[in-house]
């Protein structure tokens, strides 16, 4: 490529960026959903023909490295079939999904009169409820991926430009908000069309031969970064593993496991070791496992450097069939994008430790979530409340303490939690209290962050109907390098009537909780890195001074 | 008698004065970081000057300084305010920490916690718990606040923020507390979060609390020390502040609301912009302001500038309504790299005013975006910034040549291509701003302002298919003149959280007639100065389900109407419609706050004096500059340009404070005022409407049905 032409390739970069940025805004701007508009729940990005990933905006960390899966089913499945005007749906994890509440729209962007889409592009949002047994498609006792959803293999929402109304309804009657959903999805569309509208401009101005040869030396760019990266780090064939609680079914300690093998620039994972698929909804599907890994390896690395293609080509994955990281169709999977899909990076990153000591971190909590269904005394409605508080602690790496109430590793610290008070105006429910847990955080030269308690009443009339869900109530967030591990996730429900204790499982159907009773949830804090005795003992004094820390 | 406004920046204090006749003068001096009212007087002996009278005198003849200034924003910048104590309810301690549980740069797992304003051994629980709806849950302990009221002594506090649970819906507890704080610790500043924000989400208002109680004390002596410093030169006028809303504000109203004046100075620029949409009758705009590290936006519409009530300033959440300003990390001073994978990127680190770029002789060894149109032969070598900076156009060949190497292409080609990255961060930049506000950039105007947006302008209008810039003829000191165009505000804030419907319509008249009647107080005080009395109300609300409010104007809506509720439920649908696109009539929808703008209109300031008679349209010289290829173009003086005067492009516009490049087919009028009004020459193709910036939707998918 002719030199002149590294400009026009940076100034298109920098194009893509803002392309891709202003799919994220329109797509913020028109969501209807909680969970789309407030906590981001989504991802926009662009692909060429080839289907590469050629931009991302920085959304959801997790769902990137799987997008190229379900492009690829989507075009392979319509191949010579694809029009202009076309707009095309996925969510199912066995054909590039990550879980079944993570639905994919993709729009193809043609130039001139090619037969075959020059670029796409893609959204990918997770949807309040995709129907299947549980309200929000969190169902702990599904054994079966029927049982967590519709699946939505690749089909066509618009044909030619024409809405096919007979699909999009069936879909619709499908899930539990139907307004809400078709508010999302065409949010999500729109969002894609103002990115295609763009990238066509794009390419009227340059045109298709330039932007081909800018997008080619992006991701040259990309991989370049990356590996001067893993040049640096040890060589070396290193182990690392990581496990779950359980998966609500009877399997305890379930582990994943990464041999990571260091070679001058590159990078193989292998979890073939990995312990084999379970019956509960804690399997994940290939292109979620693979994507877990990118983004364990895009946190080791430059933060700056683009995701794409380019980024992923030194990093091989290696897994085998029927195991957690791997499972044969059909096998439940709605929690893999929390769990394991954090044990697949922490694995990973606990291997690569004593290669890269100054890149890696120490655990982070895990998620656990809990949702309240009841009736809301004060208008005597109904109403479904999911907890996004009590989030657990960071962990520390070599050059900071890990940050506190920030949460699980898939999210990197962009999800966010509502105001206490609009949630005790909106729901019967009483925060007696929500602050740092005192002693949570692991020890270290760098401590980690201390996770939160909630001391929550729960003001209804009548019981309320509670489905837990989380990981780490055993397996604490590790520590490296002689840091400690941090605290582990405590939950449990205080009696009203006797102040009796009963201990909230990991994964649990029905939970009834009585009027006057109280949640009491003790979030985990992060691991600690290096030894304590090297702590700055007035970072440490400070830590007592605030009362997070025992004397 | 005059009117001077005063914009205290970075590296420059500006000031402009207006006398009866509306003649402008102007006058730029060294701002003076430690104590900048010094180098405020001494900016107002540099205007008396030009007005051929001493400061005294020209004090002496003005009836009303405004001043902008960033004291408050440094303070919140550098971390340099008060030391902060807290008293908040137990178990709530750790909100302003908590951050509702996030972090930035999502991919840095290794960023170091961002630090707080108030570490948590000074934040202290008081025994006392407010519910949703006012009632008590448990009773304020005043034991437990005098114990905390012990411990903040010991520490040494300078500053105290009252934070309770609820306490929009109940202040009784935050009012005892501040009672408590009086009797026990006099002469310390006391920031109640019921005085400060009262409204609904601890994190906002208690977050914001803090920054008043941070900044106060700093704001206060500052405040203090120039009307000193004023009361000595004999002025006996009125002082009021700029306020981050846009409007003023007396000091002592200031010193009590300081986190009302952290987006002081950049609110001038834009009170400037819409004193420009005014007189020039271009109603939408979008400001654009070039520094040397950053370039901020604005979107004005109508006339009006957009809000927010949801800014973060230095890290920090400031939830007061403030001007809409967005920052982007591309100015004069961004530095170039060729990172390793090949590609050119240009900022956001900067060079800043120290060593700055290469070509300010002071050792700069980073090529940045000035650098690079130095080498392309923008600038005048011979009186480069108007003689304030020395000039080293060999050391900014240097550093591009640097980059040439890496990008293994001509210094010329590295130089342009620095230009084309910077210049299209900032289009796009734009774009987004555009994007986010849901508007179409092409609808609007550019107002393009600041020292360095001159010579990148014209061509970032192409990039956004903008047709039309224009350039003040005061560019440089618009902020301190739009000051003078703007108005007195007071804005308030209630609370009153439920389902529309089951609300009364005699709350709302209260709550309304309650704020107006504090707020026409306020004004009264100020009421030489003021024509009639504005007010602007507004509801937050939302659907069900959301947490997003959108403000619902209540501009048409007759507060006495007996269909008041309904007005308001058809209000908010309409206004949801038209920001999104849709609207789902069968929903329930929630008022949250409700809010009114009492704002005291000004005596009108004279217009701006015309320019004198025409003169010839004369190039003072020629220049050889690069525009794709080098070429020898006409440099006119922008000062003696007169009334109704064409320059076409390819040339150069100078005056004292700015280049300005038009490109081939740009034409340039210069107004009646000696303004530019550039007509932007367009880029070939690529004109289709497209409807991305409306944030349209797909109405067949809709959201009909349930």
């Amino acid at each position: 490529m002719p030199a002149t032409d590294k400009i026009t390739a940076s100034v298109i970069q920098r194009r893509l960026f803002f392309i891709n940025e202003q799919m994220g805004e329109a797509m913020l701007r028109t969501a209807y959903s909680q969970i789309l508009n407030a906590s981001r729940d989504f991802s926009t990005g662009m692909f060429d023909g080839d289907c590469r990933l050629i931009a991302q905006a920085e959304h959801i960390p997790l769902h990137v490295g799987a997008l190229p899966f379900a492009l690829k089913s989507v075009a392979e499945f319509f191949a010579g079939r694809i029009h202009p005007g076309d707009v095309l749906l996925l969510n199912d994890p066995y054909h590039g999904g990550n879980h079944l509440p993570d639905l994919t729209c993709f729009v193809p962007v043609f130039i001139d009169s090619r037969e075959e889409p020059a670029f796409w592009t893609v959204n990918r949002a997770h949807q309040s409820d995709i129907g299947g047994a549980a309200p929000g498609s969190y169902n702990p006792a599904a054994t079966d991926i029927w049982q967590e959803g519709i699946r939505i293999t690749p089909i066509k929402l618009y044909d030619r430009g024409i809405l096919r109304d007979d699909v999009l309804e069936m879909i619709a009657t499908n899930v539990r908000h139907k307004s809400d959903f078709k508010g999302d999805l065409s949010a999500m569309i729109g969002a894609a069309q103002v990115g295609a509208r763009r990238f066509e401009q794009l390419v009227h101005e340059y045109g298709l031969d330039v932007v081909t040869s800018a997008v080619d030396h992006i991701l040259d760019s990309s991989e370049i970064q990356v590996r001067a990266c893993i040049g640096n780090w040890r060589d070396g064939v290193y182990y690392g593993e990581s496990f779950m609680d359980d998966d609500g079914h009877g399997t305890e300690n379930i582990g994943v496991r990464a041999t990571v093998t260091v070679e001058g620039d590159g990078i193989t994972v292998d979890l073939s070791a990995s312990d084999p698929q379970v019956t509960g909804f804690v399997n994940s599907s290939y292109a979620n496992t693979v994507s877990s890994v990118h983004y364990a390896i895009a946190y080791l690395v430059d933060p700056q450097t683009p995701k794409n293609e380019g980024a992923s080509r030194p990093i091989k994955v290696i897994t085998r069939e029927g195991t957690v990281v791997h499972p044969f169709p059909t096998a439940p999977v709605t929690m893999s994008t929390n769990h394991p899909s954090q044990e697949i990076a922490e694995a990973v990153i606990k291997a690569l430790a004593p290669a890269c000591p100054d890149r890696v971190m120490a655990g982070w909590g895990k998620r656990y979530r809990i949702a309240l269904k009841g009736v809301n005394p004060r208008t005597g409605k109904p109403f479904i409340w999911h907890m996004f508080h009590a989030r657990p602690g960071a962990g520390a790496s070599m050059e900071a303490d890990g940050w506190s109430n920030i949460g699980e590793l898939a999210s990197g610290g962009g999800l966010k939690f509502g105001p206490v008070e609009v949630m005790e105006a909106r729901f019967p429910l009483f925060f007696h209290r929500h602050e740092f847990r005192r002693d949570s955080a692991g020890d270290g030269e760098r401590r980690g962050g201390f996770g939160v308690t909630l001391e929550m009443k729960v003001e209804t009339e009548e019981p309320v109907f509670s489905v837990p869900a989380g990981e780490g109530k055993y397996h604490t967030p590790y520590g490296l390098f002689g840091g400690k591990d941090g605290k582990p996730h405590m939950y449990r429900i205080i009696r009203a009537k006797d102040g009796s204790v009963r201990e909230l499982k990991t994964k649990e159907v029905g939970v009834i909780i009585q009027p006057g009773d109280t949640l009491l949830a003790e979030a985990a804090g992060g691991g600690g890195f290096g030894d304590p005795a090297k702590r700055d003992p007035g970072a440490r004094a400070a830590d007592i001074a605030d009362g997070l820390v025992s004397a | 008698m005059y009117r001077i406004g005063i914009d205290i920046g970075g590296t420059f204090t500006d000031l402009a004065a207006v006398d009866e006749s509306g003649a402008v003068s102007i006058a730029k001096h060294p701002t003076t970081p430690a104590d900048q009212s010094i180098g405020l007087l001494e900016g107002l002996s540099v205007l008396a000057a030009e007005l051929e009278l001493s400061r005294g005198e020209l004090l002496a003849q003005t009836a009303l300084i405004i001043h902008g200034t960033t004291v408050a924003t440094n303070a919140l910048l550098e971390r340099k305010g008060a030391r902060v104590g807290m008293l908040v309810t137990d178990g709530f301690r750790d909100v302003i920490e908590q951050r509702e549980g996030l972090k930035p740069e999502r991919y840095n797992v290794r960023l170091p916690p961002a630090p707080v304003l108030v570490p948590r051994a000074l934040r202290l629980p008081v025994e006392e718990r407010i519910r949703f709806d006012g009632s008590v849950e448990t009773p304020l302990n005043e034991q437990s606040v005098r114990a905390g009221i012990d411990a903040l002594k010991h520490a040494g506090v300078q500053a105290v923020a009252v934070c309770c649970a609820h306490s929009y819906a109940n202040p009784a507890n935050e009012r005892r507390i501040g009672e408590l704080l009086a009797e026990e610790m006099p002469g310390v500043h006391t920031s109640l979060s019921c005085v400060v924000l009262p409204q609904i989400k601890e994190f906002e208002r208690f977050s914001t609390t803090v920054v008043n109680a941070f900044i106060a004390p700093v704001l206060s002596g500052y405040m203090k020390r120039l009307q000193d410093r004023l009361a000595q030169d004999g002025y006996e006028g009125e002082v009021l502040i700029m306020q981050s809303h846009g409007g003023l504000a007396t000091i002592e109203d200031s010193v009590k609301l300081g986190a009302g004046c952290v987006l002081s100075g950049p609110a001038g620029g834009i009170a400037g912009a819409c004193y420009a949409a005014d007189i020039t009758g271009v109603r939408d705009l979008i400001t654009f302001d070039m520094g040397g590290t950053s370039s901020d936006i604005a979107l004005i519409r109508d006339g009006e500038p957009c809000y927010s009530d949801d800014k973060t300033v230095a890290g920090t959440k400031v939830a007061l309504p403030s001007i809409d300003i967005h920052s982007i990390g591309a100015g004069g001073g961004s530095v170039a790299r060729v990172e390793i994978g090949g590609l050119l990127h240009v900022g956001p680190e900067s060079a800043g005013s120290d060593p700055g770029p290469a070509c300010y002789a002071r050792n700069g060894e980073r090529a940045t975006t000035t650098d690079a149109n130095v080498v392309l032969g923008y600038y005048d070598a011979a009186n480069f910034l108007d003689g304030k900076i020395s000039f080293d156009g060999a050391g900014a060949r240097h550093v591009t040549e640097g980059i040439a190497a890496e990008l293994d292409v001509e210094v010329i080609d590295a130089a342009a291509g620095i230009i084309r990255v910077i210049n299209t961060q900032m289009a796009e930049g734009i774009r987004l701003v555009a994007v986010r506000a849901g508007a179409d950039p092409r609808d609007f105007t550019l107002l393009s302002f600041g020292g360095a947006a001159g010579l990148h302008v014209t061509a970032i209008a192409r990039m956004l298919n903008i047709s039309r810039v224009i350039i003040p003829r005061s560019a440089s000191v618009l902020s301190a003149w739009g000051m003078l165009a703007t108005n007195l505000r007071y804005d308030y804030v209630r609370t009153a959280v439920n389902d529309v419907r089951s609300i009364d319509a005699d709350l709302v008249r209260t709550l309304f007639l309650e704020m107006e009647l504090e707020g026409r107080e306020r004004i009264a005080r100020s009421g030489n100065l003021i024509k009639r009395t504005d007010l602007v109300r507004s509801l937050d609300m939302r659907y069900g389900e959301q947490i997003f409010e959108i403000s619902v104007p209540l501009k048409d809506i007759d507060l006495d109407a007996g269909d008041l509720i309904e007005q308001v439920i058809a209000a908010f649908h309409a206004r949801h419609e038209e920001l999104y696109s849709y609207s789902i009539p069968e929903q329930e929808v929630v008022l949250v706050n409700l809010r009114l703008s009492v704002v005291g209109v000004m005596n009108a300031m004279p217009a701006e004096l015309p320019v004198t008679a025409a003169y010839e349209l004369q190039p003072k010289s020629q220049r050889r500059v690069y525009l794709d290829e080098w070429a020898d173009v006409p440099v006119y003086n922008l000062d003696v340009l007169g009334a109704g005067t064409r320059v076409s492009g390819p040339a150069v516009i100078e005056s004292r404070t700015t280049t300005i490049l038009l490109l081939a087919d740009d034409h340039a009028t210069v107004t009646g005022t000696g303004w530019l009004d550039i007509e932007v020459g367009q880029v070939a193709g690529s004109d289709a409407r497209d409807s991305s910036h409306s944030g349209a939707r797909l109405k067949v998918v809709g959201t009909a049905g349930g």
